[in-house]
């Protein structure tokens, strides 16, 4: 039997691991959680995660600039990697996929990774196509992996326009997608007139709108299953 | 071009870099200022200006020809000293639209392989340097005789970020700063003779572009220990004047940007310059209108407005947050001139 005090200080350790973006410490209490037969869902939502978390607010103060997030992704990353074999089912009430990436003639990718990074942790399904992204590999992609969810970020007011079509596309070929934009240029303005489904300014905002929509589209998904056995 | 002062437009700008009183704050910039109203007067696609020395300078001049901006400034892409370093880029020669060139190839992708970063020894006849001299030839002796004539190159950490992978840059900044140390030390010394070859080619004054160590990205306690001493040796050995330019957040580092020992800093619509200015006592600081929200997509009263608080903040040049986007309309700009040259603080 795990004791709770011994659940305490794993939890602890992994938090304070990926606060201090230490990828040896992560892998060490991760490894201690398997040997000890924690649950690994726990560890990674009460512990990884919400180190992860802290880390967001230490950037949003600017204690924490865009390396800091980066080294304690990496160590968040290393601790998965060794707890995700061992979770029972990953079920955070929403399982969704994303298609990721930034837009043609766009180099910048720092805002798009802390995104997916977002993704990546909340146990999103994520295909990160990059920067510099050919609009019509937006469209291919998400018919190839059927995911609920299209991100594009773009940096540049030039660049920003190419979201258009690609919107126009996805949205004719399959109108169930979300999609979801981003970037400084970006505003929800835009987006609604662009006829995209979301815009969020950071990160935060990004998961929490997505995880709304994925939500809304099972929903729609299940009511229109009971439609057809009705 | 007629006058609009008791100096030339030349002699105000050269007059300020020199540390003399002048009649106005000058109206130029040190970054991209290609318009394409201009581009449409010669027929020329944007795509095609990298690569053609003349195409190049003539989209340059016309931006003052056309709206009586106060500099002419190439290249317009900052991928010049990435790819004289090996580096390959696109310049999306297929698209009509304008999108800027990038970098398609990069020349490092481990810690090893940054490790071994050199200087090619024929690095100035390298990828476009001599194209981007050739330029500023003809530029200066178009334009020259009538304004400033600038070039610029960019900062070692984003020139860094130019021929390896980013967030690796990032990470390593922190992890094995000794190892980027050494080759933001190598980088400067690429940059520092791209910048000679380009004031040898007439280039009045040099901006130094280090937009990836903006305080969005990097602390500016590591802007200060990593960074500002290569900036340090790259503005001691630039023969011209100077400039150094970082977008985004700077209140923080403006002391720092001060200390490199450029003739001037500039910065961008992010900065609250009121604040900067108390800081650096009577240091240049050349800002700080945004190039797109205002200058491109603002009316002219907007326009008007954002170049009356430059002033009044206390800037000593009227000059852009970054690129001046290509759409803008020409009216804008003439706003922007007549703007400078009545107003008075
Ligand atoms: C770093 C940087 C670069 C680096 C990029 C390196 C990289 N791999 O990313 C380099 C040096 C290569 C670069 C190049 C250029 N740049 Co630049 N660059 C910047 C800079 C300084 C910081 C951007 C950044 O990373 N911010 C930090 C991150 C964390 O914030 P973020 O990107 O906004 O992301 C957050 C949100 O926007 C949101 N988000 C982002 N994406 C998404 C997506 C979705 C779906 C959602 C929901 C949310 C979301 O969440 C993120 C996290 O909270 C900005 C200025 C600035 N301070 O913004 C200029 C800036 C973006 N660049 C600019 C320019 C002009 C250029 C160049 C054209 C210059 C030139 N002459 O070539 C080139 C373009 C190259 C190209 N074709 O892409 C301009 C763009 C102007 C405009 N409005 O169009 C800016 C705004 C500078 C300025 N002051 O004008 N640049």
């Amino acid at each position: 039997m795990v004791t709770d005090e011994k659940k305490q200080e794993l939890l602890e350790r992994l938090k304070n691991a990926v606060i201090q973006y230490d990828e040896d410490a992560s892998k060490e209490a991760s490894n201690e959680v398997v040997e000890i037969g924690m649950d690994a869902n726990e560890a990674i939502f009460n512990g990884l995660v919400s180190g992860m978390e802290e880390v967001g607010r230490l950037f949003e103060a600017q204690e924490y600039f865009v390396p800091e997030l980066l080294m304690s992704a990496d160590a968040l990353y290393a601790g998965l990697d060794i707890l995700k074999p061992h979770v029972q089912q990953m079920d955070l009430g929403v399982k969704g996929s994303v298609v990721i990436g930034t837009v043609e003639g766009d180099v910048h990718d720092i805002g798009k990774n802390i995104v997916k990074m977002m993704f990546d942790v909340a146990g999103f399904t994520v295909y990160d196509l990059g920067r510099d992204v050919p609009l019509d590999k937006f469209i291919e992609e998400q018919l190839r992996t059927d995911s609920d969810l299209v991100c594009l970020s773009a940096m540049m007011t030039t660049t920003m326009v190419g979201m258009k079509k690609i919107i126009d596309e996805i949205k004719s070929k399959n109108p169930n997608v979300k999609i979801m934009i981003g970037g400084a240029p970006v505003s929800a303005d835009i987006a609604e007139k662009w006829g995209a489904d979301g815009y969020a300014k950071d990160a935060n905002n990004a998961l929490k709108d997505a995880i709304n929509m994925v939500s809304s589209l099972k929903k729609m998904k299940e009511e229109a299953d009971a439609r057809k056995r009705a | 071009m007629s006058e609009t002062g008791t100096m030339t437009r030349r002699e105000r700008v050269l007059k300020l870099f020199s540390g003399e009183k002048v009649d106005r704050p000058p109206c130029f910039s040190g970054m991209g200022n290609v318009t394409t109203a201009g581009l449409g007067q010669f027929g020329y696609k944007f795509a095609a200006l990298h690569s053609d020395a003349k195409m190049m300078a003539d989209a340059a001049a016309q931006t003052y020809r056309l709206t009586g901006f106060e500099c002419g400034v190439v290249p317009f892409d900052l991928c010049v000293e990435a790819q004289a370093l090996g580096c390959e880029i696109n310049v999306y020669a297929h698209v009509d639209d304008i999108l800027y060139p990038t970098i398609k190839q990069k020349i490092a992708h481990n810690e090893e392989e940054m490790g071994a970063i050199t200087v090619p020894a024929d690095f100035v006849k390298r990828g476009r340097i001599p194209l981007v001299k050739e330029a500023l030839r003809l530029l200066k002796a178009d334009i020259g005789g009538e304004v400033a004539v600038g070039s610029y190159v960019l900062g070692p950490f984003t020139l860094a970020g130019q021929i390896m992978e980013l967030n690796d840059l990032l990470k390593l900044s922190f992890k094995k700063p000794d190892k980027v140390g050494k080759l933001l030390d190598t980088l400067a010394d690429a940059i520092i003779l791209c910048a000679q070859e380009f004031v040898e080619a007439g280039a009045d004054y040099i901006t130094v572009r280090e937009m990836g160590a903006t305080s969005d990205v990097l602390s500016p306690r590591v802007f200060k220990s990593l960074i500002l001493p290569y900036l340090k040796k790259i503005f001691g050995a630039i023969k011209s004047h100077s400039v150094l330019h970082v977008c985004g957040k700077t209140n923080d580092i403006a002391g720092f940007m001060v200390e490199s020992g450029a003739t001037a800093i500039s910065v961008d619509q992010k900065n609250d310059v009121a604040e900067t200015r108390k800081k650096i006592g009577n240091a240049l600081l050349f800002g700080n209108y945004d190039p797109y929200n205002v200058l491109v997509s603002g009316t002219t009263e907007v326009v008007r407005q954002a170049v009356r608080k430059c002033v009044e903040d206390g800037v000593d040049a009227v000059w852009p947050g970054c690129d001046i986007w290509p759409t803008v309309p020409v009216e804008n700009i003439k706003a922007m001139l007549d703007e400078v040259t009545n107003y008075r603080r």
